[in-house]
This record gives C-alpha cells, structure tokens and sequence, in this order.
C-alpha cells in the first residue's frame, strides 16, 4: 500500500512517518505541506491512501477532495475538527486526532481496502452545502444529468456532483453501469425488476423505487446484457 | 454590614416617629395619661420586634419578587392584625372599660388602621430591597459576562502544540522540554489568574511570549516575530487574554492561511497618557471577513466595552499586505 502524508506542519508528518515504521505493509510515496503540492502528488504517484489534515493555508482538505476525479482511500488527520469529520455521513475511511495514538492508527488501517485491479473509478467526493460524502461507486444506484452537473442517487441522498454525465461515464466500470437513456446511468446491481412497456421499451425500476423509462434502442441492448 | 445598619436605623427612627406622633395626638385629645404613654411606648417596643420576625420569616421562606406580592401582604396583614390586638388587649390592661379602644365605634376602624401602618411597611421594605437586589442582580451578571469573556485555552493550539511537542521528543529533547514548561506556564495562567479584571502587561506579554514559542514550533520558519516593547508600558494594566487573544488571531487569519507563512509585530507604546498595543501580520483583510467581525475580535470589544465604557476601543485596518489590530486604553481614569 502506498501512502501520501498531507499536513502543512512539518512534526506532524515526521511523527506520523515514525509511527507508520510499526506498518511496513505501508509505503509513504510521498508528504505534501498544501493542498497545490498534494493535487501533484497524488496525480503522479496515485497512492492507494492519503493520510490528509484539515486545515491547511491555501486549501483546506476538502477542497482538495473536491478537485480529485477519483478519490483515494482518505483518513482524515486533525487536532481538534472531529465535529468537521462528522459531517462526513458515507464512507470516510476513518480519522485520526492528533497527538495520534498507535493502537488508533493500527485500527484504522485495519480497515484499508485492497488496492483494486482496476484502472476504473473507485470513489468520489461530493459535497452539498454543509455536507459532504466520499461515496463508492457499487453504492450509486443512478447517475442522472442535469446540465454540466450530475445527480448521484445513493442511500437516501441525491446530492449534485460538479461533473457532467457524459465525462463520469468514460471513468464508469461497464459491467455494473448501464446507460439507460440520454440523461440516466443505472447500476445493473440496483435492479430492483423490470416492466415491458405499452411502446415496447422497458420501464425499469431500482430498489428503492426510483423508476427509469428507456427507449425501444436501450431496451433492446438492456435485455441482451440481462439476457431476457 | 452597612446594609444591616441602615436597616436598623430606618426600622428604630421610623417605628419611634410614627408611635411618637401617635402618642402626641392621642394626648392632644384625651391628655398624657397612663394608657397613652405606655400603650404607645410598648407599641413602638412590640411593632419593631414583630416586624423583624416577619422580616425573618419572609427571607427563610425566600419570598422575593411580584410572584410572591399576595404571600409578602397576607403576612404584613397578619402581623398588623396581632399588632392590632396587642394594642387593644394592652389599653384593656391598662385602662379597663375606659379604654378609648373598646368603644365599638373605634375598635374595628383601629385596628384596620393599625394592619394598614405594617402593610405599608411592607411596600416600603420591598422597595428598599427591590432596588437593591436589582443592582445586585446587575453585578452579578457583569461579572458573570466578564468570567465568560476572559477566554479559556483555545483547544485547536492546545491539541497542536501537544502535536509538535510529541514530534519534538525524539528529534529535539531540550526543545521538548522547554514547550512543556512554556505550556504549564499556560495552563497556570488561564487556570489561576487571580480574581481581578485586569493584570499587568508585563504578565500578559511573558504569556504572549510563552505561546509565540509553542506556535514557533508548530509553524517553524513559516512564523517570524518581532517586538517593539515599550518599558514604561510594562506595568500598565490591561484586561487578561487580551494580548494572546490579538496574537491567536493574527496567526490563525494571518500566518496560518498563507502556505509561506509571515511575520507578526507586536508592540506597545504610550501615546499621550493612553496605551497602545498593536499586533500586526503579514496578510490581507479577506472580503468576507470585513462585513462579519472575527468572533476573538468582538470578544475583546465586548470586554473593553464593559471594563472602559466606551474609553478603550480596538481597530482592525489593513495597508499594504498587513493587517493590523490596534487596541487603546486609557490609562488615566
């Protein structure tokens, strides 16, 4: 597993770097002091996990979430904005409060995820107002556009994504997402059943009741790949 | 003690004035006899101590306040009604079947008029107390407001500084040792300042002096400081926190949000008989802060506000890349 360090003190990185020889499974690729030197960073050595403190000068570490096409796994580092984290509702790999204690450290590795074998989109960061999410993508049950942005459907939240659909779509794994019609992606493992329609497209509805019409093309391509 | 005193004194020459008059004009009508010295003597005798218990038995009760008027009047009534009968059971006494009291026509008008007299004491006792417990009440949310303005440790550099600290053990041992000592001068600062509103400057820049060093260390070369310290400013006094309150700020808006971090003055001079403390910092004034006031900020304001009334102020500008926070205080009363 190769990891970035993000936080603009210089102790704070040599300590965690001295805390993480306990995890030789933990390679440290790197340590950015802002969030400009992390965006590089991460861009050219695409680390598997980013150890990331909140406030930094410049940027803050969740605006630099909010400039990653594909997010890493991401524990937060911070000495005092729990109450920040906890604004994160879905997925934030975990978070550490500064002076950081090993046995916390060593249990919020155990929670790393395997480094996928994929090229494809892992995860995103979206955030709506005061919240925010890291969400992965098999919890998106449909992508829906509107305009240069796209609605992302996932537990019970829809928040916008700065993202169009046409550009998500080539990040997209296309075995678990499907385009549905010019404005829907749906995800295959979301589907809940399937209607035939009066016009002879099919009326597909997700788990959770979203429903989706597609056209007689789309229709035909869905029961190929769900072999109907 | 001076309130006890006063009391005293209004219940003793007020008792004797009204019994006094009493007994003057009960003497124009019928003459100075038995029952009118000593029944008015022992009147003024018996109405102080009566009124002192019920005074006594409406604080136990802590009946204050217009909720409890009905209860505070029932009791005068009463008490005035024991008076009343302690009058014509005394003048009975006394004079036997001359006494002018028992005469139907005047037994129950006296003795209406006498419950009234400790009523009225009652209204007047009330509004001795009232105004009284109402400053009272002033005072105490002053200083209530005072206690809650003198910030406590802002727990962001606490958990920081303990950050750096922790880093500093292994790589720079006598450093660690000395961020200890500067943090436990801290901590004794804002948990044993003494029961006054205003110390020393002196004081407040050894504390300035003792959290620069432990943000010295978080920041590194990022944080560069200069002082400019006025000696004759040393023993001024000024308002506790007021001075690290100024630095936190300037390096939480100013040093920490630029990634190549600044430089912060701190200075102080006399300037015709007022002080003036200033610290200033590499940055600029960000838009959105210059209509929504800095929470420390306004903070100290709301501090001067109570402490100087309205003669010390603070100002925020900024000029050519660096903000400035000026406080002045009057140094003359």
């Amino acid at each position: 597993m190769r990891a970035l360090i993000v936080d603009d003190e210089r102790l704070a990185r040599a300590e965690l770097a001295r805390l993480l020889v306990m995890h030789p499974e933990i390679e440290i690729a790197g340590e950015a002091r802002n969030g400009e030197e992390a965006l590089e960073l991460i861009a050219r050595l695409v680390p598997d996990l980013v150890f990331l403190d909140i406030q930094m000068p410049g940027m803050t570490g969740f605006e630099l979430l909010e400039r990653l096409d594909d997010v890493p796994q991401v524990i937060f580092t911070t000495a005092y904005d729990q109450y920040a984290i906890h604004a994160f509702e879905v997925n934030a790999l975990d978070y550490l409060l500064k002076p950081i204690a090993p046995n916390r450290l060593a249990a919020a590795l155990a929670k790393l995820r395997p480094r996928p074998e994929s090229s494809r989109l892992e995860q995103v960061f979206v955030r709506d107002g005061d919240r925010c999410w890291i969400v992965r993508l098999p919890d998106i049950f449909l992508l829906e556009s509107e305009g240069n942005y796209t609605r992302l459907h996932f537990g019970g939240e829809r928040p916008l994504i700065r993202r169009s659909l046409n550009a998500l779509e080539e990040q997209l794994d296309p075995s678990l997402f499907f385009r549905a019609g010019r404005k829907e992606i749906i995800n295959l493992k979301w589907i809940d059943k399937v209607d035939i329609g009066g016009s002879g497209g099919l009326t597909v509805t997700l788990r959770g009741g979203l429903t989706v019409e597609m056209s007689r093309r789309q229709s035909s391509r869905l029961r190929e790949i769900l072999s109907l | 003690m001076k309130t006890i005193h006063a009391y005293w004194t209004c219940q003793i020459l007020g008792w004797a004035s009204y019994a006094g008059l009493g007994m003057w004009m009960a003497a124009q009508r019928v003459g100075w006899t038995t029952e009118v010295t000593v029944g008015y003597a022992l009147y003024f005798l018996y109405s102080i101590a009566l009124t002192h218990l019920l005074r006594r038995y409406v604080n136990q009760r802590g009946w204050v306040g217009a909720s409890q008027y009905f209860r505070l009047f029932l009791a005068a009534w009463i008490t005035g009604l024991v008076q009343a009968a302690l009058v014509i059971g005394i003048s009975w006494l006394i004079a036997g079947q001359r006494s002018t009291f028992l005469e139907s026509s005047t037994a129950a008008p006296g003795a209406i008029g006498i419950s009234c007299v400790t009523v009225g004491w009652m209204v007047v006792y009330l509004a001795v107390t009232s105004g009284r417990r109402y400053r009272e009440k002033q005072l105490a949310l002053r200083e209530a407001e005072l206690r809650g303005l003198e910030a406590q440790i802002n727990p962001h550099f606490l958990f920081n500084s303990l950050n750096s600290i922790r880093g500093l053990v292994l790589e720079n041992p006598p450093l660690a040792q000395d961020l200890i000592t500067r943090l436990a001068n801290i901590l004794r600062y804002n948990l044993h300042r003494d029961a006054g509103h205003t110390v020393p400057l002196d004081s407040e820049l050894e504390a300035a002096a003792d959290y620069l060093a432990l943000e010295s260390a978080r920041y590194e070369d990022r944080l560069r400081i200069r002082y400019a310290i006025d000696p004759a400013t040393r023993p001024i006094a000024v308002p506790p926190m007021l001075l690290q309150m100024l630095v936190e700020n300037a390096i939480k808006h100013g040093i920490a949000a630029l990634p190549g971090g600044g430089e912060l003055l701190v200075r102080s001079a006399l300037e015709e008989g007022t002080l003036v403390l200033q610290v200033e910092n590499t940055g600029q004034l960000a838009e959105e802060e210059s209509g929504r006031p800095r929470l420390g900020l306004n903070n100290i304001r709301e501090r001067l506000r109570i402490l100087y009334a309205g003669r010390a102020g603070l100002e925020l500008a900024s000029h050519d890349g660096r903000v400035a926070a000026t406080v002045r205080i009057p140094t003359r009363p």
